[in-house]
């Protein structure tokens, strides 16, 4: 027996938009492993959950391959494809009580009674809601944590290959959300059962998945798990959508070893790095050429003004998120002050909304990326409304 | 090898696919093809030849039009149906508005009664309220009587309700609620945020209606404008009692069949009489479409009610005036059914004869109303329904195609369906005038657009997502479609199947031309007895009618709640 995992081979697909054609997905390429939690990332139409109901078999591909192990699935009707799948609305049956929502599945496979009630008691165990069975409700005069657990139990009773998620948390208030992601991991990890789980929440995406995608415009940014995408992103757009990056657009002046020396755009003051290998993530690194410079703002120092600095700022935004406090600056000797944010652990004292501050780089943790960016302008975050 | 190979694997990926949606897609359209397509066809064909020649280009004539140049019958028809449609717009809106702003914006006692009250026009049939205000402003009217003995001192008297008077001011009556229920449903769902915000601005109350709430609900108005006109048009049992000499299109349609078997000249009547409504919908829609607004609110917050006495005291009298006019048929009708004559002040001779004598003279007639009525709904229901399923949830190229031939018929006078299946169906090889069977036909063709569009409403808000959960779960369409979709669907069909069978069962526009001895519904027989002037049997017989038809629309308000008196709007 074959491992069985998901592989994408060059899936592209095109929607017949009202106007013209709306490409949803511009030939991705990747692999899930048998057993992992699998999390598709990205901004409100990147093409996750085009690429999750294709999975399912809900969409068409335009052209492409999904292989399931070494079978090819790409042409099996979704009623074949031996899949659970959790609806963002959860999709429970409102005409039919709870056991009989779970048992679903089951009954389509024509399962003998004694079996289905064997298999419906024994998920709503594993999915931590046995008592609910007893007084059998409809599944409308239930709380929506209760509505996610059922809508999950109902997604694996028949013993799927395969799990997908999509957004199964979008409708739940904040604490919930945090609770049940630990539950869906607990869940997974029970059953082992591959799952791909879709979401738009970074913070979700870091915490549940065992790896996972992160999608922009139809094509995979990068794959990786979340230590590495957080502090390896391959590119601006993923060091953008996974937490905040300042970007500094720069000028690379020697390189000596993994000593560099770059003149930043803004102010045009030099300062030297010192980097690994792996904080370089671009190929173009040649004498003169053009890079952009990424500092996390826990990377970045705030200091008072008077002190040595390589900018001079304005304190416009101060936020205390209770386990740091984020600043947000305005750079000073430019016209529409480029706005950066810098964290700290402890408030900095006598510093309030007005006062002018200095600012400076940790050395360590810098990135280094290609593209080309206005630094007036800064880097436009399309996630943002 | 790899040949056969390939193509075995491809005829096995098409016996896996679900094809059971598509073949029952085909039975609503094969329907529609033959049932309406195919007679509108014949029928628009029919009116470029004269009547008994052969249907060939070479027969291609005009004359059937050119009547509309040289005969002054049609040339007032025409001016009639135009004139009446237009005064009965002008006049519903003008009293129909102000009704549903009172009933939505002021507070007063038993509004729900009053909506309740108001919808009763419309479930009553259009005839028997005008043979009742015969009763009451007829020649020998009561009302009449009593009015012109006031105005006697002045030397004046009102004039007998028939002719173009009369028509218009039963239609507005009748179509009334329409414009009432629309308007107070826009005035009461538009977001209040609105007028607040304007309010806060600093906008005065007339400043705030002129220029926030009058634009807010135009969408509505315009929907409840074309509705009345379409109706208005197409009506044929009001022109044909209260008419007398003043005939409109459709009694000239009724008139060209009934008198000389003329097809071709009543299809060529019935093209006009349809591009008229086609114009009006084209007309209106570019006035709507121009300013789409989102009248539904999301905000909780509900409207103040004006607290005014003064206006709550002009509301009140308004709203109980016109409640009594637009119910005068119905009670007019009710004492009319225990009395032999009513010309003076009050009945004479009271009797439950007329009531006595109903299993007598009418059980064949109910027994054929109540089969015809049955049957075409059962029937409505399930082309309706797959209809609607397919074009809502497979959304197959061309849907928009069945969508429009589906609600069609919507914009068909009754009396043009008839013509056409006629047309299509009354010589050899096929002939099934004069049967049960094309009254059948031609009601699930009239009626189908009830269903579809009770069906579509109830699927467009049913989360897709459960369809595709339960074929995730490993079901094929058929299991999805009987487990999941069909239940939930179910009070949408229910409601719509509910409604044809009420407006059926009052249906005469459709039945006029295609009835025959042996297949006379109750509606028949009233307008009948209208006609041979025995207004008490007449009377006894509307009263059964319209209290089936009341429990039926009833019964369905408790079962559905508010809404489904809404679908009313469907025409």
């Amino acid at each position: 027996m074959s491992v069985k995992n998901i592989v994408y081979k060059n899936v592209v697909k095109k929607f017949a938009g009202k106007q013209e054609q709306v490409v949803a997905l511009k030939g991705v390429s990747f692999e899930i492993k048998q057993g992992e939690l699998f999390c598709l990332l990205g901004p409100s139409g990147c093409g996750k959950t085009t690429l999750l109901r294709i999975t399912a078999g809900l969409e068409k591909l335009t052209s492409g391959k999904i292989l399931y192990g070494d079978k090819d699935i790409t042409s099996i009707p979704p009623f074949r494809r031996n899949i659970g799948m959790v609806f963002q609305s959860f999709a429970l049956y409102p005409h039919l009580n709870v056991f009989e929502n779970v048992a679903y599945g089951l009954r389509v496979r024509k399962q003998p009674e004694e079996i289905v009630k064997k298999k419906v008691t024994a998920i709503m165990e594993l999915v931590g809601l046995p008592d609910v069975l007893r007084r059998n409700p409809s599944p409308t005069a239930l709380s929506g944590g209760q509505q996610q657990r059922i809508a999950i139990a109902r997604a694996l009773v028949y013993d799927p290959e395969i799990l997908l998620l999509d957004e199964p948390l979008a409708s739940l208030d904040a604490k919930l959300r945090r609770h049940m992601r630990a539950e869906i991991r607990r869940i997974q990890k029970a059953t082992n059962i591959t799952t791909i789980y879709v979401t738009h929440d970074q913070e979700e995406a870091m915490a549940i998945g065992d790896r996972m995608a992160i999608m922009n415009n139809g094509l995979v940014e990068q794959i990786g798990i979340s230590d590495q995408i957080y502090h390896q992103p391959e590119n601006i757009f993923v060091a953008n959508f996974i937490g905040k990056m300042n970007f500094f657009p720069a000028e690379i002046i020697e390189i000596q070893g993994n000593n560099y020396q770059i003149k930043l755009d803004y102010n045009k003051k030099i300062i030297d790095l010192y980097l690994q290998k792996e904080q370089i993530k671009t190929d173009d690194l040649k004498k003169n050429n053009k890079i952009i410079l990424g500092a996390r703002p826990e990377n970045m120092i705030i200091l008072q003004k008077d002190e040595e600095s390589t900018f001079k700022g304005r304190v416009q935004v101060i936020q205390n998120l209770g386990k740091i406090v984020r600043y947000e600056v305005s750079l000073l000797q430019i016209e529409k002050g480029k706005l950066i944010e810098v964290d700290r652990e402890r408030a900095l004292p006598g510093v309030k909304e007005g006062d002018e501050v200095a600012i400076n780089f940790k050395k360590e943790d810098l990135l280094l990326f290609s593209g080309n960016i206005d630094y007036k302008e800064g880097y436009k975050d399309d996630s943002d409304e | 090898m790899t040949v056969m190979n390939r193509l075995k694997s491809f005829i096995i990926d098409q016996v896996k696919k679900d094809y059971t949606a598509y073949l029952i897609l085909l039975i609503p359209l094969l329907f529609l093809v033959i049932f309406l397509v195919w007679p509108l066809a014949i029928s628009i064909g029919k009116a470029f030849v004269l009547k008994g020649q052969e249907l060939a280009l070479e027969n291609f004539t005009l004359a059937n039009f050119e009547r509309f140049f040289t005969s002054s019958m049609y040339q007032r028809s025409l001016r009639n149906s135009f004139l009446i449609s237009f005064a009965v717009v002008f006049f519903t809106l003008l009293i129909g508005v102000p009704m549903g702003y009172f009933v939505a914006r002021v507070e007063m006692p038993f509004k729900k009664l009053i909506l309740a009250l108001g919808i009763l026009p419309i479930i009553t049939p259009a005839f028997v309220g005008a043979f009742s205000w015969v009763i009451l402003l007829g020649r020998q009217g009561i009302l009449r009587y009593a009015i012109n003995k006031v105005l006697d001192i002045f030397g004046l008297s009102l004039p007998p309700i028939y002719g173009l008077f009369g028509i218009i001011f039963t239609m507005s009556l009748t179509y009334l609620p329409f414009v009432f229920l629309l308007s107070y449903g826009a005035f009461r769902s538009s977001n209040p945020l609105l007028e607040e915000s304007a309010m806060i601005m600093g906008a005065t109350h007339s400043r705030i209606l002129r220029t926030i709430t009058i634009p807010l609900i135009l969408p509505s108005l315009g929907a409840a404008a074309i509705l009345v006109f379409i109706r208005s048009i197409g009506n044929f049992g009001i022109p044909a009692v209260l008419g007398g000499n003043q005939y409109v299109l459709p009694t000239l349609i009724h008139f060209r069949v009934h008198g000389f078997w003329d097809l071709n000249g009543a299809s060529a009547i019935a093209i006009i009489s349809v591009s008229i409504v086609i114009i009006a919908l084209a007309i209106q829609k570019k006035i709507v479409s121009a300013r789409e607004y989102e009248t539904i609110s999301t905000a909780t917050s509900e409207y103040k009610l004006h607290k005014h006495p003064l206006i709550k005291a002009i509301a009140i009298i308004y709203c109980i005036l016109i409640l009594l006019i637009s119910l005068a048929p119905q009670i007019t009708i009710l004492i009319m059914s225990f009395f032999e004559k009513w010309t003076g002040y009050l009945p004479v001779g009271f009797t439950l004869d007329n009531y006595k004598i109903i299993p007598q003279i009418a059980s064949k007639t109910i027994k054929n109303s109540f089969f015809l009525a049955v049957t075409a709904s059962l029937l409505t229901a399930l082309i309706g329904t797959l209809a609607a399923y397919i074009t809502e949830r497979r959304r197959p190229r061309g849907g928009i195609l069945i969508d429009f031939t589906i609600m069609t018929p919507f914009v068909l006078p009754g009396i043009v369906v008839s013509v056409a299946l006629l047309s299509a169906f009354s010589s050899e090889p096929i002939n099934i005038s004069g049967t049960f069977l094309i009254i059948l036909i031609a009601f699930i063709v009239r009626r189908n657009p009830y269903v579809f569009r009770s069906v579509v409403a109830t699927l467009t808000q049913l989360d897709e997502a459960l369809e595709e959960s339960s074929t995730i779960s490993g079901a094929s369409w058929f299991y999805t479609f009987r487990r999941i979709t069909l239940p939930l669907i179910l009070p949408g069909i229910i409601s719509g199947t509910i409604l044809t069978f009420a407006t059926l069962l009052q249906e005469l526009a459709t039945t006029i031309l295609l009835y025959s001895a042996r297949t006379v519904t109750l509606p028949i027989q009233i307008y009948n007895t209208v006609a041979e002037g025995n207004f008490g049997i007449a009377s006894s017989l509307s009263v059964l009618l319209m209290v089936t038809v009341f429990i039926m629309v009833y019964l369905m308000n408790i079962f559905f709640g508010d809404s489904s008196s809404s679908s009313f709007k469907l025409g």
